[in-house]
């Protein structure tokens, strides 16, 4: 059968249990059966071939340009393992009929197993390690489901995850590994890789890879330190312990050190990492496994104790201890298996799995006895079952193996472990099973039905078979030996034998045995010496782990992201100079094309009143209206810098903008407190501080390095001081550039100015419709007002100077196509006249004499603009073509008229009407419930030195 | 000329002018009672012009003398970028109606920002590239803050607002001193003064300046601070098209800056992205662990999966572009489907985002449970599901570009990332049963869409719908 059918079959046939789900339990059951053994079936077509030392292959691209290619292999490895997976499988699911309640779902635990099935059978024979990979995760993440079954337990649900987070993570580690080995490689095709062991291990990323792709493993197959999530996956039904945690799912870590064993033994790394661990876990578990009173949790130590064993083997590297491998892989899963739905049927029959509770069920269950007794016994290494000859070769090995530069080592511990082995075999079998019966099971034991023990008893019957025979099985496992061992090593020609003669091992065994009986003599003070001894409890580690891992993120992120703004404007900033930092340090700097100006005297006092203003508003910035005047110093010093580097035009946009400015402010200033209050440590404002000196100055050294430095291209300016006259008649390239060469941008802009004042006009109006109003108008302000809300003398001046000022607006405004001005500035600086009104004289008096409204007034500067553009169209020319001409009105000298001029009305027009229809609703709010507004321009209140108890109409004077 | 530009911006003119007089019309008519038929109208449109963009482009097209490039990559962008709002506007429909915040404006606000998107993956200069960025930006500022009524959204509009003004002011900065250097706007014109080894200090300062405004735009660590903020604070649907849509489109723009304009000094911004994917991707892994809100969760979850976008794109070769990409694209499919879990997620009416609530949630809804639960494995990135290839895509193009460390780096933050989605497996599997139950959630557009993205995860494992050629080809376009 082709091998994509027979990783399929499980996959498709999971569909399956769901379905007949309801067709009763057995018919469920039936189809699972069926589905497994159609891949068993399967698999076996293709045995001739195997046996002739041919490698079957299959071969599907998926994804070339990743290297991801659905290549199958199947050689005496991928046969062996895919034979115990689909085998085992068959008598588990059989089992698993007879051993699931009624109350569980057993169309779920079905389509699981088989999912799992098929990820396993998909491992085994991936021929390309991407997909190796992808199967190897799905085992982990059917495994979590499986042992997750029981979700009404706890200790399934804890250990589920455990079992998920541990595998998962080496999963990942591994994928880092296989991906370094495919870089090393060139291919991840397994048999390419296998083809390149001395590229693999010369190559610097050898050790890396290695460590990677062994955590892989070891997380998987249990070793230590990794061990301690096994028993707590025993929480699953037994179906799945025999057939995950004893027959498949652990034996995928020790199928790709197999796997891999071509190119990755053989170095001391892997000889000290390998052997290393796996002899730790062996004895470790072994002995730890002794003091288990639960009976799966026995098992399962017992598990990674073996699992050590064999990892041990591997790791030595030789050909013999590969072979020995395979065999006991081979041995531990007949007799393991075995004993692990031995354990279900005692769980099932008795209700406990307790060996405390336990004892004397020999004569109650006498077929179980059996099916134990052999297995136990094959375990703990008795001749004439396969146990002990796995184990004879596995010490024959380590009696050559010298660790960490002594020889006695490894035989002293594999003796030691072998004993603490037998011990807890002989403790399965004597307090389980003999001894006194009890009168207090929690339910009477009998011997189940045959569907229950048949599937343990023939696996016996195989544990038998190759200990009194192990010529059957010598073949078989050379085979797999062989392909192992990949041509990197010859197979080892040693017979399969009971007998030995009187070599070492025989000696190690005898007293492996004969020490495991003394151990059982003296079991009960040894368990309260066990009891007594302080040990590291795996889980509460664990748990503590995950919980320390939660604490210390919460630890880092909460003050990382307390939601506060300046804490993030800090990173930000720290972020930004550092970055800048580094580009100043990586890039080159060209030599300062330019020289320095020379400082005077009056250029060094204007920047000292600058830095002046701005440290002086830094630090005095609490009082609010001071802060206000130095903002304004601050703001009069720049426009004076923009007229110092020649900008004069920049320089009274920016003046007369400033005002503007500071008038706007002192309005928002008058619904706030006069002072900021404190609300920030000394500490904080000195890291603020440090921070904004950072900015400070890395500004300053850009701003330094672009002033003394030419730009790179000729800059626009060049483009627009040659045609400014010659294509806009105008000498004033700034105003040319607004009312021409950029016009539509500038009409465009006007429109955008007049909907923000429109958007603030409404804004306001809403606000004073809604409930801000009430408080607005009730709001009390925090110290005395003034007596004279408008002072003679301001009322006086404004008068006086307003018609200059509107007169300075309309020659500012006719300069502007020639010399510095235009519409923008003389708009600002007639919105100014007009201002200074409503601040001297009260907004009533004010709008009382103001005649068109701001809207109207914003409306005709944009219609104005807007049919000075289309005006072009009506000669040929694209909108906003600017023409002029020069004209003579005697008695005037020759002047010039310019559309653009006209344009420029626009301008202004919208400009003077965006600025006062936003300030107007500005000062709209500002009105109170407590004082109507006066109608007179000046007048002075009287009670504000001894307030009245009652409202007292201010007095009166007019001009 | 005019005529032949206009014709190959006419899918953003089709879609802004569509915005714009459906403005009109719903102002002078039914209003908020439109709302739900505008919704559907614009997702049908977004789908027609993804159909349109997606099936007759062909070739490089530039238009207004180099200020817009529509290109494959452009187009790969553009059509994931239509997809996934039509996607998140027709969840939000119900989500938004039922809670009263379902104003007209909202859909018309999301094409314009899909306008200014499609303005951004196709800008061809610096002036194209701010116009369409702050075209997205403003829109999405508004709908940030669309529940006004609660303090929250409006807290997250705020920020979203002044943080992302400080980083376009960043990027205008830079902007203009990469103009200064470079002498011009357009991409064709910088790359030809940005040549390895030979940038002065303004045009890299300039370039770093460019990277943090970007870095701002795709919260990429450290200027992510307004995600959490604003991803916990908007309303959900507004929070699940902030993590799609707009993500594609300020990666596609980033990558269309360093390629386009700066391609010749690659590893003047691998280094700099390299490390912003570093911090991205671990901060991304560390903070979400202690979060136990679940849309707070999803922000960091996206700030690391930025943080791997960008490891594509660190990488500085086709193989990166390519598999940033992909990564967008399979990043966006799975934060749909997330979207339409979270959205359902309801107690009496009212959202909830506490993930605890999710105490075995298997056992009621195991369908839905099943879906959220092959999302979350696809987000960890745990194989075979398609996730996985996201990142492994963008591994082996940082691995292959020579950043194995960076690669390393990676799988690392991933290991530690995949913790936090799988306590919400872990919760709703195997939690603690509430007494206060989610409401059952009965909404056939979010199920759909739920159940289509899981679905989507677990076939997409065949062949990704053959999206690696799309993108290959459209990457091929951008790096030369």
């Amino acid at each position: 059968m082709s091998l994509f059918l027979i990783v399929a079959l499980p996959f498709f046939g999971a569909l399956l249990p769901g379905l007949m789900n309801s067709a009763g339990r057995s018919a469920c059951a039936g189809v699972t059966f069926t589905v497994s053994l159609a891949a068993f079936v399967g698999l076996l077509t293709n045995l001739p071939s195997v046996l002739s030392g041919d490698v079957v292959m299959a071969r599907v691209d998926w994804m070339p340009a990743l290297g991801l290619n659905f290549t199958l292999m199947l050689d005496g490895l991928g046969f062996f393992f895919a034979l115990l997976i689909l085998g085992i499988g068959l008598l588990i699911i059989a089992y698993a009929r007879h051993y699931l309640s009624r109350d569980d779902n057993m169309g779920e635990f079905f389509t699981y197993l088989l999912l799992f099935q098929g990820a396993m059978v998909g491992i085994v024979l991936s021929d390309n390690i991407l997909l190796l990979l992808i199967f190897w995760e799905l085992t982990s993440l059917s495994s979590f489901l499986l042992i997750g079954y029981w979700k009404h337990l706890p200790e399934g649900r804890q250990g589920a995850r455990m079992a998920l987070v541990v595998t998962g993570t080496g999963g990942l580690a591994m994928i880092g590994g296989m991906l370094i080995l495919g870089q090393i490689v060139g291919s991840y095709d397994l048999s390419v890789i296998l083809a390149n062991r001395d590229l693999i291990q010369a190559d610097p990323l050898y050790v890396p890879a290695l460590i990677l792709i062994l955590l892989g493993c070891f997380t998987k197959s249990a070793q230590f330190p990794f061990h301690f999530w096994l028993p707590h996956a025993m929480a699953a039904p037994t179906p799945v312990s025999a057939y995950l945690h004893s027959a498949t799912m652990v034996k995928a870590g020790l199928f790709l050190m197999a796997r891999m064993w071509p190119v990755l033994s053989g170095t001391p790394e892997w000889f000290m990492i390998v052997t290393t661990a796996g002899l730790v876990t062996m004895v470790l578990a072994a002995v730890i496994a002794l003091f288990k009173h639960d009976l799966k949790a026995l098992l399962a130590f017992s598990t990674v104790s073996h699992l050590g064993l064999i990892t041990m083997l591997l790791g030595t590297g030789t050909a013999f201890g590969a072979m020995a491998a395979m065999f006991h892989i081979l041995n531990h899963a007949t007799f393991k298996a075995a004993l692990f739905m031995s354990a279900g049927i005692v769980d099932h029959e008795a209700h406990t799995r307790d060996i405390r509770r336990l004892g004397g069920l020999r004569t109650l269950m006498p077929v179980t006895f059996v099916i134990v007794t052999l297995a136990a016994l094959s375990m703990a290494g008795i001749p004439l079952l396969n146990g002990f000859l796995s184990k004879e070769m596995m010490l024959e090995e380590a009696t050559h193996t010298t660790l960490f530069g002594m020889p006695w080592l490894v035989p002293a511990l594999a003796t030691f472990g072998s004993l603490f082995s037998a011990a807890y075999c002989f403790r399965l079998i004597g307090h389980v099973f003999l001894g006194p019966v009890r009168n207090d099971y929690p339910a009477k034991p009998h011997d189940p039905g045959a569907g229950l023990w048949l599937p343990p008893a023939i696996l016996v019957v195989f544990v038998v078979g190759i200990g009194i025979a192990p010529f059957l099985a010598e073949p078989f496992v050379k085979l797999v030996t062989a392909s192992v061992l990949g041509g990197e090593a010859e197979v080892p020609k040693a017979y399969f034998k009971i007998w030995h003669g009187l070599v070492p091992a025989l000696f190690m065994s005898i007293a492996a045995v004969v020490g495991g009986l003394l151990l059982m003599a003296v079991y009960n003070p040894a368990l309260r010496l066990w009891d007594a001894a302080p040990r590291p409890e795996a889980k509460v580690i664990f748990e503590a782990i995950v919980e320390a891992v939660a604490r210390l993120a919460r630890r880092l992120i909460l003050p990382l992201h307390n939601g506060a703004f300046t804490r993030y404007a800090v990173i930000g900033a720290i972020a930004i100079v550092a970055a800048g930092l580094h580009a100043w340090i990586s890039g080159t700097a060209a030599a300062p094309t330019r020289t320095m100006q020379p400082a005077t005297p009056i250029a060094i006092a204007g920047w000292l009143m600058l830095v002046g203003a701005t440290c002086g508003l830094v630090l005095m910035h609490r009082d609010r209206l001071l802060s206000l005047i130095l903002i304004g110093i601050v703001g009069l010093m720049v426009s004076i810098g923009f007229a110092f580097f020649s900008a004069p035009d920049l320089a009274m946009t920016q003046f007369t903008v400033e005002v503007v400015t500071i008038i706007l402010l002192l309005l928002a200033l008058n619904f706030l407190p006069k002072r900021t209050p404190v609300e920030s440590s000394v500490l904080r404002r000195v890291r603020d501080a440090g921070v904004a000196i950072a900015g400070g100055l890395a500004t300053f050294t850009l701003a330094y390095h672009y002033l003394l430095r030419d730009a790179i291209g000729t800059p626009i300016s060049e483009f627009h001081l040659a045609n400014s006259y010659k294509g806009g008649g105008g000498t004033n390239v700034v105003n040319v550039i607004l009312v021409d060469f950029r016009g539509f941008d500038t009409y465009g802009e006007i429109i955008v100015l007049g909907i923000a004042a429109l958007l603030i006009y409404a804004l306001t109006e809403t606000l004073l419709r809604g409930p801000v109003r009430a408080r607005l108008l009730n709001r009390k302000p925090d110290q005395p007002r003034a007596g004279d809300m408008h002072p003679m003398m301001m009322v006086v001046l404004t008068r006086v100077v307003m018609p200059v000022v509107l007169m300075v607006g309309f020659y500012i405004f006719l300069r502007g196509h020639n010399e510095p001005g235009g519409g923008f500035i003389a708009g600002l600086i007639v919105s100014i006249a007009v201002v200074m009104q409503y601040m001297a004289s009260g907004f009533a008096w004010t709008s009382a004499r103001l005649k068109y409204p701001y809207h109207g007034v914003i409306g005709a500067g944009v219609l104005i603009a807007g049919l000075t553009g289309i005006g072009s169209w009506f000669v040929g020319k694209p909108f906003l073509t600017s023409d002029f001409t020069y004209v003579r009105i005697p008695p005037f000298q020759e002047f010039e008229l310019a559309t653009a001029a006209l344009f420029d009305l626009g301008v202004f027009l919208s400009v003077v009407g965006a600025v006062m229809l936003s300030l107007e609703s500005f000062s709209r709010l500002a009105r109170r419930a407590d004082e109507t507004d006066s109608e007179y321009p000046m007048d002075i209140d009287p009670s504000r030195d001894n307030p009245p108890p009652d409202a007292v109409q201010p007095a009166r004077e007019s001009v | 000329m005019i005529s032949t530009d206009l014709n190959i911006i006419l899918p953003e003119t089709v879609l802004a002018v569509y915005a714009m007089l459906a403005l009109v019309g719903a102002v002078y008519t039914g209003k908020d009672k439109l709302a739900p038929a505008l919704v559907w109208a614009t997702s049908g449109l977004f789908l027609a012009l993804a159909f349109w963009i997606g099936t007759t482009g062909e070739g490089t097209r530039i238009a207004f003398g180099g200020m817009f490039v529509d290109d494959g990559f452009a187009r790969f962008a553009k059509v994931v970028i239509l997809l996934s709002a039509a996607a998140v506007l027709v969840m939000s429909e119900a989500y938004m109606e039922r809670r009263g915040i379902l104003r007209f404006e909202y859909p018309l606000l999301i094409a314009l920002s899909a306008v200014g998107m499609m303005m951004m993956v196709s800008a061809g200069d610096l002036m194209a590239l701010y116009m369409g960025l702050e075209l997205q930006s403003l829109a999405l500022y508004v709908v940030a803050s669309l529940r006004r009524d609660s303090a929250k959204s409006t807290e997250a509009g705020l920020k979203y607002f002044v943080l992302g003004a400080l980083s376009s002011g960043l990027l205008l900065y830079g902007a203009s001193l990469t103009y200064g250097y470079a002498g011009t706007t357009l991409f064709s014109g910088i790359i030809q003064t940005a040549t390895e080894g030979q940038m002065s200090i303004g045009l890299l300062i300039g370039l770093v300046l460019l990277i943090s405004g970007l870095a701002f735009k795709v919260s990429a660590v450290p200027f992510h601070m307004w995600t959490p903020d604003v991803y916990e604070g908007s309303p959900t649907p507004v929070t699940a098209f902030f993590a799609t849509a707009p993500k594609v489109a300020a990666m596609g723009l980033f990558a269309r800056v360093m390629h386009d304009a700066f391609g010749n000094a690659t590893a003047d911004w691998g280094q700099v992205v390299a490390l912003l994917s570093l911090l991205s991707m671990f901060l991304g892994a560390v903070a979400a662990i202690g979060q136990r809100d679940i849309k707070r969760l999803m922000a960091y979850s996206s700030i690391a999966h930025m943080g791997y976008a960008l490891m594509g794109l660190a990488s500085g070769t086709l193989l990166g572009v390519q598999a940033m990409l992909i990564y967008m694209a399979i990043y966006v499919t799975m934060n749909v489907g997330t979207f339409a879990f979270i959205l359902s997620m309801s107690r009496d009416g009212q959202p909830v985002t506490d993930i605890r609530a999710l105490g075995m949630y298997s056992r009621r809804e195991p369908g839905k449970a099943l879906a959220m639960l092959v999302l979350l494995f696809s987000l960890a990135g745990v194989p075979p599901l398609v996730g996985f290839f996201g990142k492994f895509y963008v591994l082996r193009a940082a691995y292959e570009a020579g950043l194995a460390w960076l690669a390393i780096a990676g799988v690392v933050a991933s290991v530690i990332g995949a913790f936090y989605y799988l306590r919400i497996v872990f919760y709703m599997y195997f939690g603690e049963e509430r007494e206060d139950r989610l409401d059952a959630g009965r909404s056939p557009v979010l199920w759909g869409f739920l159940m289509g993205s899981a679905l989507i995860m677990v076939v997409g494992v065949v062949n990704l719908f053959g999206i690696e050629g799309a993108a290959q080809a459209a990457a091929a376009t951008l790096v030369n």
